[in-house]
């Protein structure tokens, strides 16, 4: 058995946010299903990003403004433990799947939307994408290091995308054990603001002044002349001299073992305090050998160090024999882009193991099996295709190609 | 109301932010965490961050490396429904405290492991620190900067990433709990972590053409929304969107006052070099614009648009006030302190933050006291500290 085995989620989100969080519940074992409009979700045109957050998941192509469209979202609610969503303001009221709306078909309903401000407030009305919330949670601030006279920098792992995805699933997951002890549901929402603050939080004030913290370097080399990337011969290297036997260990291999009895950098505050000065030493030593062999060197030192790898856009890691191994890659078939390869089970358990249920679904791939499954008859669902109130690909799929594309 | 979590007692024996920031999200929805530090208390706690990330708990010190200490950590663990650890694999077993000694005594134990990589991956005897993972998961290389070759990132990405899955695993082992009746061993590790923020980058597929890889692919210098971020007056920035989800009623160049500007369709239309000489005509105006003065006529106006701000300057944007997530917290050490707030809003059972980083075994009394414990006894286990 699966944690999550049993729990229905119907997802009405699009783009990033909204789908990525069900589609990290459905790892868990839940059946996910993905309410897709019949002109397809937003965030197909983009390729990668949209099949990172749509694995697994069972889909049905609705118009939700026709009012046929709208019952059949309403049957799907009645038989959802948790209702997901990211429509910005007011949307899922008007359409008629709002927490009100939606409390009324299944009383103990957990509902969430990941809003991109939030619930109110001053720029609640607004949408809004994952880089307005890396600027204003200070992240492309210090990533760029604009404190040494830099342009910001975006991160490009859209960051709070993920992080308002992971609130929701903890939200939602906190939410379902409660409603499994007391019986009652509730709407929760978490936001990319709030997600993006919550990458921030040692950041503080103390007496209204902001309190000191690790800061980048003008080349984004690192916060420390013992927690950085120094250039070598031939490329990089990642050292975290942390503990003071790692940081006189260090000083040996590197061939300044006097460094280590020099006051300046005595302690980790006064390393700190004297980095460019230190920095400025180590990094003639570090261009004179390469990386392997100063990786080499420092592993029989016992200094933490790592090369950092290249990944050739993710396929070095997601081939890696340890990785694959390990289930954490999964594999799958996609009807059109054929064999499809992502990261696996991110969690792993003992006892009630994840499942990665397939490919991320085509628009509407599974309209008929789930209309079947709400006691809709083939002749009903017939009908409601021709009319455009749902939609299904063509057996051959060359419409379908047609119409969408093949992502 | 009372939290969603109030009743549930969690163990937390981990270090750095992964784990002590995993539980901090169950911490303010009610659930009772005990810190468990070794004497002298957490190594982490020289870091800024763990005065927030450890916040919401309790403290109490033992030394498990003396079988007295070990004995009342059992006892206290007969206590909890979580315990969360994140050390090296098979540390926790050589302290004779690993899943399999405790579980057998144990069984509605969720014990939630976070190391940097998971047992019997070949780097799992490998230091864990978070640029470590950074380096050798690729990310790195990923990130592109202002220079060629790997970018430090700033943001300690493979632990952000776990800082989600510990919550998550724990979460689902619980509800499990309530139909098996059963605890169970939840692991995740910083390289998951990191594999988190590989959703919208890393998807290998069969078919793929170029231009599937090209799109949202690494450029230098950095490309897609990196162009959106513009220079105002006194070397101030803002990052405009391309949506807002509503409809402006002036367009970005009628706000900036470009004269002759090019709508979208007759933008788009332009040769590469015309749009470029646009673009940093556009470039220059936002120059002579007031950053904060600007954004708010571009907001006024339905566009997309934020301040590139420090996060200590973020305790004063409206929204997140409006949130809740700008929160007073008065820690033993710094004194008065603004800190975020509790990011996951359950409307019927709220959470709130339960109080600062506790001092190093603050509540060694209190907590082992109401094991049973005897003041000689409990200054033996914890070695007085």
């Amino acid at each position: 058995m699966h944690a999550l085995e049993g729990v229905t989620l119907v997802d009405f989100g699009q783009y990033l946010a909204g789908p990525f969080g069900p589609m990290i519940i459905g790892d868990l074992g839940a059946n996910v299903i993905k309410v897709e409009p019949v002109t397809g979700d937003g965030m197909r045109m983009a390729g990668k990003p949209f099949f990172g957050c749509q694995r697994g998941k069972r889909d049905i192509a609705i118009d939700l403004k026709a009012p046929e469209g709208l019952e059949i979202a309403r049957e799907l609610v009645q038989r959802a433990d948790i209702v997901h969503h990211n429509m910005t303001a007011g949307v899922a009221d008007r359409l008629g799947i709002g927490y009100a709306d939606c409390k009324r078909l299944k009383p103990d309903v957990i509902y969430c939307n990941t809003w991109a401000y939030g619930l109110e407030g001053p720029l609640a009305r607004f949408g809004g994408l994952d880089p307005l919330y890396q600027a204003a949670a200070g992240l492309e601030y210090e990533a760029g290091a604009v404190h040494e006279g830099n342009p910001p920098l975006y991160y490009r792992f859209g960051m709070t995308d993920a992080a308002n995805a992971m609130l929701s699933v903890v939200a939602v997951l906190t939410a379902l054990y409660h409603q499994r002890r007391t019986g009652e549901g509730q709407e929760v929402w978490t936001s990319l603001m709030d997600g993006g603050a919550f990458f921030s939080a040692d950041a503080m004030l103390a007496g209204g002044k902001p309190v000191p913290r690790p800061r980048l370097d003008r080349a984004q080399h690192g916060i420390d002349a013992c927690y950085r990337l120094y250039e070598t011969q031939d490329g990089w290297l990642q050292i975290a001299a942390v503990k003071q036997p790692e940081w006189v260990a260090l000083c040996g291999v590197v061939g300044v073992p006097e460094v280590a009895d020099d006051d300046r950098f005595a302690t980790a505050a006064s390393r700190a305090e004297h980095r460019t000065d230190l920095e400025r030493l180590l990094e003639p030593r570090f261009l004179a050998k390469t990386s392997a062999a100063w990786s080499n060197a420092l592993d029989d030192a016992g200094v933490p160090n790592e090369i950092p790898l290249d990944p050739h856009q993710g396929d070095l890691m997601l081939f890696d024999a340890d990785n694959v191994r390990l289930g954490l890659t999964a594999e799958y078939e996609h009807p059109l882009m054929g064999l499809m390869r992502q990261f696996g089970n991110l969690i792993d358990f003992s006892e009630t193991p994840g499942r990665i249920d397939g490919p991320p679904p085509l628009v509407g791939q599974h309209t008929r099996e789930i209309m079947r499954w709400l006691d809709h008859d083939d002749a009903h669902i017939d009908t409601l295709v021709e009319q455009g109130v749902i939609y299904e690909p063509d057996a051959g799929l060359s419409a379908y190609r047609e119409r969408f594309g093949t992502w | 109301m009372p939290a969603a979590l109030e009743g549930l007692r969690i163990l937390d024996l981990s270090w750095g932010i992964a784990g002590p920031g995993g539980v901090l999200l169950l911490a303010e929805q009610g659930a009772d965490v005990i810190k468990v530090e070794p004497p002298g208390g957490d190594p982490f706690r020289a870091y800024s961050g763990s005065h927030v990330w450890s916040r919401s708990r309790r403290s109490v010190t033992v030394d498990l490396k003396r079988e007295q200490g070990r004995a009342a950590f059992v006892k206290l663990a007969a206590t909890a429904d979580v315990l969360v650890e994140s050390f090296r694999p098979g540390v926790m077993e050589r302290l004779g405290v690993g899943y399999d000694a405790l579980s057998a005594e144990l069984p509605l134990l969720v014990y939630c492991s976070v190391p940097a990589y998971p047992p019997g991956h070949r780097s799992a005897g490998r230091p864990g620190y978070d640029a470590l993972v950074q380096a050798s998961s690729g990310q790195q290389w990923e990130q592109p900067g202002w220079r060629m070759g790997p970018i430090f990132l700033h943001m300690p990405m493979p632990s952000m990433g776990a800082i989600f899955l510990v919550p998550t695993g724990i979460m689902a082992a619980l509800v499990a709990r309530e139909a098996t009746g059963r605890g169970q061993h939840v692991s995740t590790s910083l390289l998951q972590g990191a594999f988190l923020y590989t959703t919208q980058i890393w998807q290998h597929v069969e078919h793929a053409t170029a231009p599937f890889h090209d799109l949202m692919g690494k450029s230098y210098p950095p490309g897609v929304h990196q162009q959106f971020i513009f220079e105002c007056a006194d070397g101030e920035w803002l990052h405009t969107s391309v949506m807002s989800g509503l409809t402006p009623t002036k367009t970005l160049d009628e706000v900036l006052g470009l004269e002759d500007a090019p709508d979208g369709f007759a933008f788009m239309s332009m040769g590469s070099e015309e749009r470029e000489a646009f673009t940093q005509r556009r470039r220059e105006k936002f120059k002579e614009h007031d950053r904060d003065t600007l954004v708010a006529e571009l907001q006024a106006n339905n566009h997309a648009v934020e301040a590139i701000i420090t996060m200590e300057e973020a305790f004063s944007h409206p929204q997140l006030v409006a949130n809740g997530m700008v929160a007073a917290v008065n820690d033993p050490e710094l004194g008065e302190t603004t800190q975020i707030g509790v990011p996951l809003n359950l409307l019927a059972t709220p959470g709130a933050i339960r109080g600062p980083q506790p001092r190093i075994g603050e509540h060694n009394d209190e907590v082992w006291g109401s094991l049973g414990l005897a003041s000689t006894e409990i200054a033996a286990i914890t070695g007085g500290a």
